[in-house]
């Protein structure tokens, strides 16, 4: 595979293309803050009980649970990742327009299911683009450049958003998002069809399987370090998910007349640091490997969540946030990154992106649940140590069990595409 | 040549096959949902039927009030909005009731609005969060509005209840200016409302009793 690889024209993407990447990432980050906990506040606002409210979120949230493999492996099938994404993008316009203009139950359910099914196909789908158009060797650089311009759209629409919904109304954040899918659908149609190679997409051409579907699970099944990363992921988020919330909690209850600018920050402050950090991060990542940083990551993680059981101020644990930015930024640019290089060559890329997609849903759903339960019974401080500690089984397992994946058999191979990539 | 030509078939036939097989799948979550959705809002239906026939007294003895003196709007309008009808009254309505059957009163819709999402301010004008919720004891006694309190774009929001007679609604005007006689400091400290616990009602409390607690039972 890797001689076919080899035999190929290197990709050479215009920069039409890589600009169109770096703006359908902004604008999408963007359109996806209006479908995060605001819909609470806006459901809330139209007269719906709390528990419709969880009923809906809860069924979404399993929806996107289950889909992860599906989109994924939808993306890989697919012979354009475009016409997928803006498929994914035009429902997502759709659902959004459901929100604003009908929120009564069952319009809203099969919205927050629409969004889900679009979420779990967009995600691998950003994967897709960007490998099929710069291949394996550039790919640290772009992942990095991803992460800055998906944090720079998620913290201009957490701030643009939060504005609106306080001045104008919440269902107006709703048509925004509506209106910013044409952005999004205006960048995706600056990448050229052309540059995008299906093949290098999926992480090289599929081993043709006699009849058997599901061998290609069975295949990622076996892939060793996949399943050790995903079960990081998944202590990761066990850990993570939970963290901004009840951090926002306590600083509501620490801060008298300036808790929400406080709040607002400890959601900025991680998007500057990615947004920052991110296109660093990618650099090291060819540098310095993949260990080291994902290192650092869940480090990160642990030492955050220790510091925000020892600290009082609100003013520092907006401070502790820029921990919050570091192992995000890792996260952001590694993740993709990593499940990259252990399916390369086996054309299941995005079917891999959605099994730790799932993965991390699940620590991700798990989190508040364990955090809350932890706050009620021995409050905030002890919940902070319990997730740390989480965070540090996650450290010690990629220390003991995460292999490197990036200078592996395979370094050779990625030396000379590199050359060929910048010459 | 026909070798490649034939493994590049079948490899385009598995991704046919798995396409339609994830296509299968998709098809199945977008149309078994509006199913599970019309069970939901089924579910939905009869809970509010159910918290409907729960709600008939209460608004029984809402209607007397304005039932007893005369049936008009105008009578209504003279009656503060947030006063609870004493449970005395709801007796002698049962027996009215059963008179001249269901008797229906016409309240303007200035007068009378539901609460649920309304935002709720100090009287410094803060915003202190929206209605989420409201307590009732089994007396029928309106005891607590539960609000959701503080946060940002709905993240690090705390949902605390408060006592009833510390709300103070608009005499005139649209409804949705709700003040809370707290302050910020009073409210951000208090535990959190946990459905299924003992609730605690941060309000005025002990230092002004308040007007409904010593309703005669009988």
């Amino acid at each position: 595979m890797q001689l076919v690889a080899l035999g190929r024209a290197p990709p050479s993407p215009s920069r039409n293309s890589l600009h169109g990447l770096d703006w359908f990432v902004f604008f999408l980050a963007d359109a996806q803050v209006g479908f995060g906990p605001l819909i609470a506040v806006y459901l809330t606002a139209e007269k719906w009980t709390q528990g419709d409210i969880g009923l809906v979120l809860t069924i979404g949230g399993l929806v996107a649970l289950i889909g992860q493999m599906p989109g994924g492996a939808l993306v890989d099938a697919a012979r354009s990742e475009r016409v997928v994404a803006a498929f994914a993008v035009i429902a997502l316009a759709a659902s959004a327009f459901m929100f604003a203009a009908w929120p009564v139950f069952a319009v809203v359910l099969a919205a927050k299911v629409l969004h889900s099914a679009a979420s779990c196909i967009l995600g691998p789908a950003i994967g897709a683009i960007s490998l099929g158009l710069v291949g394996h060797a550039a790919l640290g650089n772009r992942f990095g450049r991803n992460a800055r311009f998906a944090s720079l759209g998620a913290g201009f629409a957490a701030l643009g958003m939060g504005t609106i919904g306080y001045l104008v109304s919440n269902r107006a954040v709703f048509f925004v998002t509506v209106a910013l899918c044409v952005p999004t659908l205006l960048a995706l149609r600056m990448i050229r069809a052309g540059e995008v190679d299906a093949e290098r997409a999926h992480g090289g051409r599929a081993a043709p399987h006699k009849g058997h579907p599901e061998e290609p699970l069975w295949s990622l099944a076996h892939n060793r370090p996949l399943m050790i990363f995903a079960g990081g992921l998944m202590l990761f988020h066990l850990a993570n998910a939970a963290m901004l919330p009840l951090t926002a909690s306590v600083v509501t209850m620490r801060s008298s007349d300036s808790a929400a600018p406080l709040v607002a920050a400890c959601i900025l402050v991680p998007q500057v640091v990615v947004a920052a950090l991110a296109p660093w991060v990618g650099r090291q990542s060819v540098r310095l490997g993949r260990r080291p940083l994902l290192l650092l990551g869940f480090g990160a993680l642990s030492v955050r969540g220790a510091l925000l059981a020892l600290v009082s101020s609100p003013y520092t644990l907006v401070a502790v946030q820029v921990l919050d930015g570091i192992s995000a930024t890792v996260l952001a640019v590694l993740v993709p990154l990593i499940i990259a290089d252990v399916t390369r060559g086996t054309g299941h890329f995005n079917l891999a992106q959605g099994a730790v997609g799932s993965a991390v849903g699940i620590g991700a759903s798990l989190s508040p649940m364990i955090a809350g339960y932890t706050t009620d019974q021995y409050g905030s401080a002890v919940a902070f140590f319990g997730l740390a500690a989480l965070a540090t089984i996650g450290f010690v397992s990629v220390l003991l069990l995460m292999p490197e994946t990036g200078k592996g058999p395979s370094g050779p191979v990625t030396e000379v595409l590199r050359k060929g990539a910048t010459s | 040549m026909f070798q490649l030509i034939d493994t590049k078939k079948t490899a385009i036939e598995g991704r046919m096959n798995c396409f339609v097989r994830t296509v299968a799948i998709i098809w199945t979550v977008l149309f078994a949902l509006p199913e599970t959705s019309a069970c939901a809002a089924g579910w939905r239906l009869s809970q509010a039927a159910a918290q409907a026939a729960q709600d008939t007294p209460h608004q029984d003895a809402q209607h007397q009030d304005t039932q007893v003196p005369a049936a008009t709007a105008t009578e209504q309008q003279a009656q503060p909005a947030q006063q609870t009808p004493p449970v005395s009254a709801r007796k002698d309505a049962s027996h009215e009731n059963t008179e001249d059957g269901t008797p229906a009163t016409v309240i303007d819709d200035r007068d009378a609005e539901g609460i649920l999402g309304k935002n709720v301010y100090s009287a410094a004008n803060e915003d202190m969060g929206r209605v989420v919720d409201v307590i009732v004891k089994r007396t029928g006694e309106v005891r607590a509005a539960v609000i959701d309190f503080g946060g940002f774009l709905g993240v690090g929001s705390r949902t605390i209840a408060v006592d009833w007679s510390a709300l103070r609604f608009p005499t005139s005007g649209p409804m949705d200016h709700i003040i809370l006689e707290l302050t910020r400091d009073q409210v951000r400290l208090a535990p959190e409302y946990k459905p299924g616990e003992p609730l605690v009602v941060l309000g005025l409390g002990d230092v002004q009793p308040h007007p409904e607690t010593p309703a005669p039972e009988h």
